[in-house]
This record gives structure tokens, sequence and C-alpha cells, in this order.
């Protein structure tokens, strides 16, 4: 008898197995492909050829070839390459070129976390070594010591950073940094894709101040861009560098065999079109594989489902693996935890990972078997990087889409044409987001001083200067602008929070031994780390005894319970000023800053296994108010013929459909575009859909489904009409609105949304 | 819509640095070369100096050689630089080879704390012997952004070749550095310096009597000076904010006296710190001197620590069982072993069990190792472990490496015995 069985014995099994089969939606197989390479550069010097061969490459790939020859002709380029496909190589090879023909020059490298920069510091090492030439590549972050940072600073031919430390540390300090800025003629960022949303923003104006001290000590560095796949990654990458750029995709590396498979639960209450927990297969699938040893990555969206999953994981293989094969890994973890778990995986210790996607980013964890996601991630671009986690190099592996009961993941599952055939999303910044930008025009002027009519990369900034100059930040003097003020302006901006201060999370089951065990932001804090809250970490569930709101502290202790919680937020929401209005006698459609007063209520108690609910309590928080940029949809009420409540009903199943495709055609974060339905309208008193951003000022969500709201509409109505429940379910309006007409009533709602739109071509 | 508008209602996300400031106060003055205030600043001795159409304020002031301030005249600083000409001993804070006029004491007042590229330097202090006075000069940033003007005036004043701070190395001077890469067009070169700090010094002789060892309190503790009406130094920025804003000179006189008076300090300390190290001062402590010993065998002046030791190395008290014992490792460094072996054997029965324990251990070593006398290093072994269990800060591998050295000592004694 065969004991452990091989993931293609496995692979056969479930194409036989009846029951599993039924759930399958579609198998798609995508074939191996075969590796396109060129020769070598002539110009590549000889010791750097000599290393190259020493690692068994003889040959370039295409795309890795197409990037050499662009950089040394000195143009900035973007590289799109997938995951494994030796795109450290587009860049390391120009660089190191370079370095050699004057070791003067400098190249500043640019990664997204401190792990990946620890990565590339070793690979780039052993290509240097293996050149036997003095090149000196260095990192430089929060764990660099005291004690070489002078060493780095001068001497450092490559250093490699990321771009909070380029941000607080590098800029504010550039006085000690002139042979590096004055001899810089590369900066590369790696995993450009990560730089979208407010991150993006925030680090597009991070560059605009790298340029602006390149400028001043008379540099001029070429960018080179690495990118996943995304919809726009020149598009991107000229956005955050400002700079003209050449797209290289023409990728050349090989590729394994991969099995993609779309996985529906079974349905188990027809009339509400309920299917089983995705979780709950997930467990089920998981099982299966890590009982027979197979490594597999399963993803999870949100860190309480990282938790959940891990729980019931730990428990189910804890005889077979031990407790340490099994691990959680999320933002939230703090540092040399996270360490600790990407050594396990590479080195085999660790058979299983239950991930959100901060293992999206490239960090180097070796070849996993089968990646399984925990609902569709929210965007084709993420489902993608994760389905890379699998098989990264050769030989067969398996990637798993179970579907849970959103709208979203059963329009996904049911159409997967959708999904392979279009392309992914379009990666958008907002560089210009008022807040982002003054706080940077502080770090900047703090840097060097601003001349009048000075332009901030392509921005005018003349009246933000003025206004910094009322504010007492700034303080004119003939034809400058210069820094007035006793702070540390990069101090108190944070590039990845939208709110800048975190909540610590203590933990005090043991008084005598406090210890700070994670943090997270102030908006997710109020629904996730509220009183008696239960927040779960590596797999250990802890309860919220104190959350100190004043000083941002949540204290914690230990327990051990069958149940989570899930808490509600109720927004209020006030238009403060009209940008953009196209209406007619019907419908009104507009865009705008709005004030959003979010407070939390109650939260429920809900059981692991079953997920009832058994038990509630409420929520003391003060309100969060945010102001942000939001797009709306009003209608007139008479039209809608419907009493009250029914319409009161309608909007919320609406809100439900609306909070699903939005991010599907924005092409963006599920989380970061919120939709609140109000039947009547603070400003116009009208039934009005309201859609924002969720970072303060927005970051341009808002503005496009302004443009695109006739899609949206259509989109959704498709969505209700194609569901087979029969009186609203999750995977359309939700459970929310009651009343047997709900259903109906959301249609009727939508009807006269597309009637009246495509009537009056709304002006 | 207005982008004003939009600015203030974003106001509450905004990270502004200055919490809550009135907002009544008036909008700075623009710019003009017609100086605000300027009777009131020639009435303390202040002056302009133009520079194109800029400007900075300098101040001048003359002090007497016998200028007392604190323990010391301001004068005695000569003397102590001819003491440094006079010694033979190689030292950090030698003046040796200089005139009195070729050192400069140094001290700066800064808009920020820490050192980033927006700290903006807005006074430069500095004080020099010419002509049998001190002369002590001042350069006031008027505004942010005058400080070509600034610099030109400090550059060209200045004619000196070493620098005396309080914490310059690693505070003041990679400031000026700074400021000054961002006007390196306009502006002379830097010199190089060469650098007392003070600081360190304070730290190494009164670090055993002092918590803190910021300049106020070395000053008042050790050279007694007490300042009247002084300007706490951390109001320095607010105060010059205010200055730019109102060009009152009120507020800004105020810090420049707090910066006068440290400059004095330096003068005073460094007179004192060398009469400190040259033991020229009548009333050192037997701590200060042995710390200044310390110094000297820290830095290899292996015959001024031995001198200093052997002046503090008779009679009982702690600092001449501390000097006795500093001594020994001076002879043992020398591998005078044998003269060694009689200060050891003194200190291993003192009434201090650390030296004690210290000095048990060396003679059980040189018993073992050179004497090859097993008996003894054994007695001094246990004898060093007796006084290892008896304090309360014994250490583990302290005591594991004293049972591996019994261990090995028995085996050797044994064999010994067995052999004969």
């Amino acid at each position: 008898m065969k004991v452990r069985k091989s993931l293609q014995d496995l692979i056969v099994e479930m194409k036989n197995n009846e029951a599993f089969k039924d759930q399958i939606v579609h198998w798609h197989t995508i074939e191996e492909k075969e590796a396109k390479t060129s020769e070598l550069p002539n110009d590549l010097h000889s010791n750097l050829k000599g290393a190259l061969q020493v690692r068994g490459i003889g040959r370039l790939f295409t795309h890795q070839k197409s990037s050499y020859e662009a950089i040394r002709r000195g143009e900035s380029v973007v590289a799109v390459t997938p995951t494994a496909s030796g795109k450290t190589l587009c860049y390391n090879l120009p660089v190191i070129q370079t370095i050699i023909e004057s070791l003067d020059s400098r190249a500043l490298y640019i990664f997204p976390t401190k792990a990946l920069a620890q990565d590339q510091k070793s690979e780039l090492n052993e290509l240097i070594q293996a050149t036997e030439l003095q090149i000196n590549s260095y990192t430089y972050d929060g764990d660099t010591p005291a004690n070489i940072r002078e060493k780095v600073r001068k001497a450092g031919h490559v250093v490699i950073t990321n771009p909070d430390m380029l941000h607080s540390a590098i800029l504010p300090h550039h006085t000690k940094w002139v042979s590096l800025f004055e001899n810089l003629k590369f900066v590369v960022i790696d995993e450009l894709h990560i730089y979208r949303g407010v991150f993006g923003s925030h680090v597009a104006n991070v560059i605009r101040r790298l340029k602006r001290i390149c400028q001043f000590y008379g540099s001029n560095p070429i960018f080179i861009c690495t990118s996943a796949t995304i919809a726009n990654p020149l598009e991107l990458a000229e956005q955050l560098t400002e700079t003209k750029m050449r797209l290289i995709d023409n990728n050349g590396a090989p590729s394994g065999r991969k099995h993609f498979l779309f996985y529906n639960p079974p349905i188990v209450n027809k009339p509400l079109n309920i299917r089983r927990s995705a979780t709950l297969e997930v467990r089920n699938l998981a099982r299966t594989l890590l009982k027979n040893k197979i490594q597999t990555i399963v993803f999870a969206k949100s860190r309480v489902r990282v938790e959940i999953l891990l729980t019931y994981l730990k428990e189910l293989v804890k005889y077979q693996l031990g407790p340490k094969a099994i691990r959680g890994y999320r933002g939230g973890y703090l540092p040399t935890e996270r360490r600790e778990i990407e050594k396990g995986l590479r080195n085999g210790d660790i058979y299983g990972v239950v991930s959100t996607n901060a293992l999206e980013l490239g960090v180097d964890i070796g070849q996993l078997q089968v990646c399984i996601m925990t609902g569709y991630p929210g965007s084709i671009a993420s489902s993608w990087q994760q389905a890379g986690r699998a098989g990264r190099r050769h030989g067969e592996s398996l990637v798993i889409l179970v579907a849970s009961s959103s709208p979203l993941d059963q329009y996904i599952i049911q159409h997967p044409d959708y999904f392979f055939s279009s392309s992914p999303e379009t990666a958008r910044i907002n560089k210009d987001n008022l807040i982002i930008l003054i706080d940077h025009l502080k770090c900047a002027a703090y840097e060097l001083p601003f001349k009048k009519g000075d332009y901030f990369g392509e921005t005018e900034i003349e009246e933000l200067l003025e206004y910094l100059v009322e504010e007492r930040v700034l303080f004119e003097n003939g034809e400058k602008y210069y820094w007035m003020n006793d702070s540390f302006p990069a101090h108190n901006i944070s590039l990845r929070s939208a709110s800048q201060d975190n909540v610590v999370i203590i933990d005090h089951s043991d008084v005598s031994k406090a210890r700070v065990i994670g943090e997270m932001d102030l908006f997710s804090s109020m629904t996730l780390l509220h009183e008696e809250a239960i927040y779960l970490h590596q797999g250990t569930q802890f309860q919220v005894e104190k959350l100190d709101w004043e000083e941002k502290k949540a204290f914690v202790r230990e327990v051990a319970v069958d149940y989570f919680t899930d808490a509600n937020l109720a927004v209020e929401l006030k238009v403060l000023e009209l940008d953009k209005q196209r209406e007619n006698s019907i419908v009104e459609v507009a865009y705008g800053d709005v004030s959003v007063l979010a407070k939390a209520t109650i939260f429920k108690k809900i059981k692991f296994e079953t997920h009832e609910n058994i038990g509630s309590g409420p929520i003391h928080l003060p309100e969060v108010e945010l102001h942000t940029s939001s797009a709306w949809i009003s209608l007139d009420k008479s039209a809608t013929e419907l009493p009250d409540e029914r319409l009161d009903q309608g909007l919320i199943g609406i809100s439900h459909a609306f909070k699903h495709i939005a991010p599907l055609f924005v092409m963006c974060d599920p989380q970061d575009i919120h939709v609140v339905p109000q039947v009547k309208a603070v400003h116009n008193e009208k039934p009005t859909l309201f859609f924002y951003d969720r970072y303060p000022g927005g970051i341009g969500l808002s503005e496009k489904i302004y443009e695109g709201m006739e899609v949206i509409i259509n989109e959704a109505k498709a969505m209700i009409t194609r569901c087979h429940c029969h009186q609203g379910c999750p995977s359309c309006i939700g459970t929310d609105p009651t009343g047997e007409t709900a259903k109906n009533d959301c249609l009727k709602i939508l009807n006269m949304f597309q009637y009246a739109v495509r009537k009056g071509r709304v002006s | 819509m207005s982008l004003k508008n939009k600015l203030n209602r974003l106001k509450p996300h905004l990270s502004n640095p200055e919490k809550s400031k009135e907002s009544s106060r008036p909008l700075p003055l623009k710019t003009t070369n017609e100086i605000p205030f300027l009777s009131d600043w020639k009435e303390n001795g202040v002056t302009p100096y133009f520079l194109g159409d800029d400007y900075c304020l300098v101040r001048e002031v003359k002090y007497p050689l016998d200028h007392q301030h604190g323990r010391y005249q301001l004068g005695d600083f000569i003397d102590a630089v001819n003491a440094w000409n006079e010694a033979n001993i190689s030292h950090p804070l030698s003046s040796k080879g200089f005139l009195p006029e070729q050192l400069f004491f140094f001290d700066t007042e800064t808009t920020g704390l820490g050192g980033g590229v927006g700290n903006t330097i807005f006074l430069l202090g500095h004080a020099t012997v010419e002509d049998n006075h001190f002369v002590l000069r001042q350069h006031i940033l008027p505004r942010p952004g005058s400080e070509i003007p600034l610099y030109t005036s400090f550059l060209e004043k200045v004619d000196y070749t070493t620098l005396v701070t309080y914490n310059g190395k690693a505070f003041d001077w990679p400031q000026v550095k700074t400021r000054h890469t961002l006007l390196k067009d306009h502006v002379p070169n830097l010199p190089l310096f060469g650098h007392f700090d003070l600081f360190h010094a304070s730290r190494r002789i009164w670090k055993h009597k002092l918590e803190r060892l910021k300049l106020s309190i070395v000053e008042k503790e050790i050279l007694d000076i007490q300042r009247v009406d002084d300007v706490p130094g951390f109001l320095a920025p607010m105060i010059y904010f205010d200055f730019v804003e109102t060009q009152k000179p009120e507020g800004m006189l105020g810090i420049m006296k707090h910066n006068e008076i440290d400059i004095l300090s330096l003068i005073s300390l460094y007179t004192h710190l060398t009469f400190q190290i040259l033991r020229i001062d009548q009333n050192q402590t037997v701590k200060e001197a042995f710390e200044v010993g310390r110094w000297f065998s820290y830095l290899g002046e292996d015959s001024a620590a031995e001198n200093t030791f052997t002046q503090l190395a008779s009679g009982e008290s702690m600092e001449a069982y501390k000097s006795r014992w500093q001594l020994s490792l001076q002879l043992k460094k020398k591998k005078d072993y044998e003269a060694a072996s009689h200060v050891w054997l003194n200190l291993s029965n003192v009434a201090d069990d650390e030296i004690a324990f210290d000095s048990s251990l060396e003679l059980s070593k040189w018993y073992e190792h050179k004497k090859r006398n097993y008996e003894k290093a054994l007695y001094y072994s246990q004898n060093a472990k007796i006084l290892l269990e008896k304090r309360c800060d014994s250490k583990k591998d302290q005591m594991m490496d004293i049972e591996k050295r019994l261990e090995r000592i028995t085996r050797k004694y044994c064999n010994k015995n067995v052999k004969k």
C-alpha cells in the first residue's frame, strides 16, 4: 500500500472523483513553456561573463538581453516578468557592468520591504563575489548597525533600501550621502506593481524628492523598474518616476505545467442559494494535501480568516506533522517571526503556510507545489501573483481557487473566460492627493528650499507653498521658501497606513512580562480591536481587555474560546462640495468631496464550525471622521413608486451588489472603496447611493466610478438577474435586506437608474 | 473649487508638526534692507554685516583676561596652554605646539534637534584670544535663507587651527558641514579642523559623580558657574521662530547670552580639564586623579599612568587599592612578573573582594604557568573561589572558569607528586 501520494496521483484522483468533479466549474491547464534565449552581450566584462558561467548561465533570456541593451543605451526601462523568470539579472547585469567600467558609479535599489532587500543583497553579493571584483553592495535599513552606516554612505556602490528608509533616513540627511547622490547612475525599483493606491502615491512623491536632490548634486539617474503583470506597467512606471520609459515585455523564461482549478462549494440551501463556506472547503482540500506532505500555501483574504484556517489546520495535522509544520504569515507579525517562517519554508521544515497577501511579494520561499485561494483575492493581478507561488520554476503544479458566496466570487467563478482572457487590473496612483502632496512638500522643503516658480515633479505648487507660509511651516525670503520649524517632518509621515497612527497590540497575559505582539491601523482597529473582540495571532486567541483609544494601545489576554467576533460599522455621510454633476429629471450622478463619520456599533460572536451567531454586544468607541472624495447617484423619489421601507431595503441590496462590482470595474482593492446607501441624503433629500475612497482626500477611484456609473449599474443588474436565488442571497444583494420583495425592488430601482441614464444621456 | 477651502477642510488629516498655534500672529515682515530695530541691536553691540543685498548680524564683545568665570579667570587658559607645551605627554586634549591664540571655542544654536538637513543653525558663536583679550563673536541669522552672509562673515572672521567644543564632534560640526553643503557654490570652502571635544573628556573624568554630563550640569557642579536668568536651551527654536516673525531683538538677546555663557564655560572647562590631566589642580580628588591615570593607561601613556598611580598607591583607601592594581597591570605589561606578584600578594587579602579576587587569580596564574608551583597555585585559586562565592555579582561563567582551573591545577599537582 502506498502511504504517501504524489501531486500527480492527487490530480488524477481529483479528475476522477465524482464528488469533487462536480464542484470544479473550470479546469484550466497552462502548458509548459520553452525558454527563449539570446547570446550574452558582447561588451560584458570577462569577469562578469565568467561569474555567469559559474552559475550555469551561458545565455540570457530574451527579456534580460533587451533590458541590458536598452539600459546600456541610457534608456529608463520597465520590465514585466512573472515570478521566477530571472528578473534580477535585468538590472544587476547592466549595473555591475557600468560600475566595473567606472568605479565612481553608484546605484540605489529600492525594494518594498526589508525582507526583499535582504534577499536581493545575498543574490547580488553572490554574483559580485563570483566576478572577483571589489564592488560593495550594502543594505541600508533600520537594522543596519550604526558602525557600518558611515561606510555604506561613503563607499557603497550599490545601496539597497526600502521606500520608508529613503523617505525618513536617507533623503532628509542627503548631505551625508554626497558621494551617492553626485554619482547616482541607476535607481532600481523592484516590484513596481506594489506601488499603487495610497502607498504608490506616497512613493511617487518620495521619488520626486529623490530626483530633486539628484538635480542639486548634478546627477540624473536612469530608472529601472520591474513589475509583475498588471494592465498598465508602462503608465505606472512613468507616473511613479515622471520619466520616459521603455517597456520590456518579451519574457523568455520557461515555466512548468500548471493546473488552475475553479472550485465552487456545493449549495447547501437551495432557496437562499447558500453554499458551503469556502473556509471549510479549503480546510478539507488543504488537509488532503498536507497529509501527503505536499508543500501547500493557502491564501486567505483577511487576517481573521488566516488565523481561523490556521487553527483548523494545526489541529488536523498536529499528530502527523507536528505543531510547527504549519504556520501563519501576515502583516501584523513582527519581523523576526516572519524571517523565521520564510526560512522554514525555504529549507522544508514547514509544509504549509496560511497567508494574507503579504506573501504576494517576491520574497523567495522556494518552490511550493500547491496554492489554494480562499475566495477570489479581489483582483486578477493578485490572483496571478498568488498562483505564481506554486511551481515557480519547473514541474507540475496546482492552483485551486475556492469561491465564497460573495457576488464578486460568484461572478468570477461563473465567468472563467473573463478571468483568463481579460487584462489584469490597472494600478492607479494619485500623486497630487492634497494630503499626501502637502506632507511631501514639507519634507522636500526641509531637504532643500524651494524657489519661486518651482514645480514639484510636474505639479505646480505656488499656492501650496503660500499655504505653508501662512501655516508658519515655511518662511519666504527673497525668491525662496525656507523650512522654519523645529520638527523633522518625515517622522510624522508614514508611507504605508492611511491614518498615521497605528494601534499597538500588547499581550499582558503575564502582567510582569507584557509584550508587544503586533500593530494595526486605526480604522481597522475599530472593528478588530474593540473591547471583548477576539484577536487571533499565530493561531492563538486573544481577547481584547482594554482599548486605550487616546494612547493607541490595545491590551489583550490569551484565551481559549470556540468563537470569533465580527463588528458592524455605522456610517454617516455629508456632501461638502460638488465638483462634477450630470442630471436629468429622474437621476443625478455627481462627484465631489464628502465627510464620512464612521462609528463601530455592535459586534457579534460567531461560532467556529457552524458559523452561527451566539451573542453580541455594544462597542463604545468615538466616531472617526474622514474627508474624502465620493461619487454618488440619486433618484427622484416619486419616480420609484415604492414605499419608504421597501425603497430603503432596495438601496441596501443594491449597495451590496455595488460594493462587489465597483472594485472589479475600477480595478482596485475591494477595501479601498466603500458604498453607503441613504434613503434621504442630507444634501438633496433624495434616495442616494454613495461610493467613497477609503483614504483621506481620495486617490482617484471615485472619479473613475463617476465616469463609469452606467457600466456599474448595468453589471449590477445583470448580476442580480442571473442569480438563481429567490429572494436575495449573499451572492447578489446580500442577506441584510428584509422582506420578500427586496430582490425585485433592487431590480426595479436599478431599472430606473438604467432607463434614466440611457434616456437622457444625462448632462 | 478653491484649493484653500479644501486644504482647510483636510486640516485634521494633515500631519501638522505644530499642534496648535494661535493664528492671530502677524505675518513675517517682507524682506527689506531697512534693518528692523537697528538701534536696539547697536545698543547691544550688534552690527549688520552686508553681502550683496542680504545681511546677517554680528556681535562682538571683549573680555579682559582677568575676567572671573566660575573657578577660573579666563586668562588661566593661557597657563593651561603653556603647561601642555612644557609637558611631555601626548594626549587628545594637548595643545602642545599651539599658541593660545590658535584655539577656538565654538558653539551653535539650531532650530531643531537631531541632525537632519533642515535643522538650521541660526547662531554661530566663537571665542579666541586676541591682543591680551578674549574676543567673543556671534553671527546671527536674521531670517531663514540669509545663510550666505552668515557663513561668509563667519568663515572670514575666524582664523583658527583647532576647535574646542562640547559634543561638537557628533553634533555642531557635522551640522555646519551639512548647511555648508547646501551653500557650497556661494561661500568659501570649509577648512579642515582639528578637534578637542570636552564632552568626551568630561565623561571620562566625572562619570563617577555626575549622572548626566550636559554642559550646564558640569559647569555648575564642577566649575561653580552660576547662571542668572538663563534661557533654557530647549526653548531656543521657539524663541528664534518668534524673533523671525517679530524681528524684536529681546528674545534673541537672551539666547545670545546663553550661548555666550556656554562658550565662556568651555574656556574655563578646558583650563580645568588641563589642570586635572596634568595634575596641576591642588584640589583634585583622588577619584579624579585615578580616572586621569586610567585615561593615560588607555592611551598607552604608560609612564604618565604609572606616575599617577604611584602617587595614589599608598594607604588603605579604595583608590589606593585600585591604583596598586593598575600599577600591577603596568608591571605585567612590562613582563616584570616578580614585581607584579608582590603587589598581587599585598592585594590578595585587602578589604575589597573584587580586587582581592582579581589578584588571587593573577597569583594563581603566575604560580601555575611561570613558577610551576602547583601547591601555591591551588591555594590562590581556592582563595579566589571563596572570594567569588562571597560576591553577590558573581557570574556563572566566572565560577565555571575557576572550577576548571582548580581541576586542572589539581591534576598537574598530582602528576608532579606521582613522578616524584
